[in-house]
């Protein structure tokens, strides 16, 4: 099988970039998008040209490092399935596709397809501080939670920080992210006693570097986890709740 | 050695997050724009239904339309307040409202634009993502429409308003100003715009304010749509009704 590919190829984040086009002529349907960009490194080094950068690691669907655009869309044209997870029996013979780094201003561009996702990670960092001193780990059945709640919190637990929504976003918005973790934390009982300070925090830190919701539902048409959109709702009622308890932060 | 029996801050020293990308923090928070949105957009549409309400009553004729009208403008609230009273209380919220939604409409735009970058997302084809996508643009269209729609009906000021415009005869007006074709198509497409807006607007209302639970979302859902639909088809029906010359 035959495709035409168009590359971002971008040197650094201080270069500007540009598509480049490449064919690879032995794809093959059960090949998935990342074994079709080994293929093409293979090729450009053979040919002695430079690889192209993208990111990779569990190939699985669970360590959310390999997004990238695939036809302007965040992982590929299978609905909530990673990267890693795209196969080329998605594409005709013949076609072309484009793929691009995720797009997002928070998310600059490494290299080629590789984006630095750490705007994603200053959120969790503003609500991951534990206030009370811990100590050992508690036993397993200490504190009971049901099935149900258990399910919910793993539920949304599922996000892997891909960043996906936030580039499947015409605002740049983080809410289906943000919003994942808060109802994570705010659904157990460990983490529910710092719920209004985190969500003052993970919500201002939020909005220093993305953008509102405008209830696109773009986001969790592409989340490879599942998470449903009620999360950017969760953004809002966390921190309502949080203000009219009185908490600053 | 001594061991630290705890390397934790204490909770009220907590460092603060190292923002790499710091620079202030965006002022009023967007959360807050969210919510004055919210808010304002709720207060539009309970208006534009109590309005759709009064507009319904110009097939019940002219005598019906012409006193609901004249309550509205002198006896509404009275004594609670004072005759004529209401209706300027009344005016002036709608007004701080619209001030308080464009404002936050446009800052809230312009956040967006930032936080998206140079790269636009592309390909987008769902209902859904157009309505969200053109809530600037029908705003901007219904931001005109108020104010011609105010000049023609309400004040009577030429040339929104036609010659025949007499205050207090509210049918008469009415039908005069929809015998004008251009004048009942700009309003018909006001009609479409708000749909599309509030349609759109309602469910946005519904996750703003944090509704998360599957049922309440099911059913705002559910509402924003037959809000939606109720104001396109009744506010529809009057132009229909006088081009026809039902309403005579
Ligand atoms: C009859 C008049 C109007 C009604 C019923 C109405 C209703 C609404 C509602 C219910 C929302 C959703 C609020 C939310 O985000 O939770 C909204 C959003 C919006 N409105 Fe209006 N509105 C009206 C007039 C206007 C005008 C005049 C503008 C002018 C510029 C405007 C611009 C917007 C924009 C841009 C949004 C989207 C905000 C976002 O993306 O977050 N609206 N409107
Ligand atoms: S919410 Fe979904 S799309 Fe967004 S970062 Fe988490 S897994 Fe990725
Ligand atoms: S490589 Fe780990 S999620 Fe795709």
């Amino acid at each position: 099988m035959k495709l035409t590919l168009d590359v971002w190829r971008q040197p650094d984040a201080a270069s500007p970039g540009a598509f480049e086009t490449y064919v690879v002529t032995d794809a093959t349907a059960e090949m998935t998008l990342l074994e079709l960009l080994d293929r093409l490194n293979d090729q450009l080094v053979e040919d002695g040209r430079e690889p192209v950068a993208f990111e990779s690691d569990c190939r699985e669907g669970i360590c959310g490092c390999c997004g990238v655009d695939v036809d302007g869309r965040p992982h590929g044209p299978q609905a909530n399935t990673p990267s890693c997870e795209q196969h080329v029996r998605s594409f005709a013979d013949g076609d072309r596709v484009v793929l691009e780094p995720l797009r997002a201003a928070a998310f600059p561009v490494v290299k080629d397809l590789v984006v630095d996702r750490s705007a994603l990670d200053r959120v969790v960092q503003a609500g991951g501080h534990v206030a009370v001193d811990a100590g050992t780990a508690p036993d397993a059945d200490a504190a009971r939670i049901g099935h149900e709640t258990a399910e919910t919190a793993l539920d949304f637990a599922a996000c892997i920080g891909c960043g996906a929504c936030v580039a499947a976003c015409p605002n740049g918005s983080a809410s289906l992210f943000t919003g994942a973790k808060l109802t994570h934390l705010a659904t157990l009982p460990q983490t529910r006693t710092e719920r209004g300070r985190r969500a003052v925090d993970m919500v201002a830190q939020m909005e220093h570097d993305f953008g509102p919701c405008s209830t696109y539902g773009e986001c969790a048409v592409v989340c490879p986890a599942g998470i449903p959109l009620s999360a950017i709702a969760a953004v809002g009622k966390e921190r309502m709740r949080a203000f009219l308890r009185g908490r600053t932060g | 050695m001594a061991v630290p029996t705890s390397t934790r801050p204490e909770p009220d020293r907590v460092p603060a997050v190292e923002r790499p990308s710091a620079g202030p923090q965006p002022q009023p928070a967007t959360w807050v724009l969210k919510v004055v949105m919210a808010v304002t957009g709720t207060v539009f549409a309970l208006f534009v239904v109590v309005h759709l309400v009064g507009n319904l009553k110009v097939f019940l004729g002219p005598e019906e339309f012409d006193g609901y009208a004249h309550w509205l403008q002198r006896d509404l609230l009275a004594p609670l307040v004072p005759h004529g009273w209401f209706i300027w209380i009344f005016r002036s919220t709608l007004l701080t409202c619209l001030v308080a939604h464009v404002w936050a409409a446009v800052v809230l735009r312009h956040r967006a634009r930032v936080a998206r970058g140079p790269h636009r997302r592309q390909g987008l084809r769902s209902f859904r993502s157009f309505q969200a996508r053109s809530m600037l643009v029908t705003g901007v269209v219904l931001l005109f429409f108020v104010v011609f729609h105010v000049l023609d009906l309400t004040t009577g000021t030429r040339p929104a308003a036609t010659g025949e415009f007499v205050a207090g005869q509210a049918y008469a007006n009415l039908v005069s100003s929809f015998q004008r074709p251009a004048v009942a198509a700009f309003y018909v497409l006001a009609i479409g715009t708000l749909f599309l807006h509030l349609a759109h607007g309602l469910w946005s209302v519904v996750n703003d304010l944090g509704a998360t639970g599957r049922r309440l979302r099911a059913i705002g859902a559910a509402v924003a749509g037959a809000v939606g639909l109720l104001v396109l088809v009744g506010n529809l029906l009057i132009p229909v009704a006088v081009l026809t010359g039902v309403v005579a």
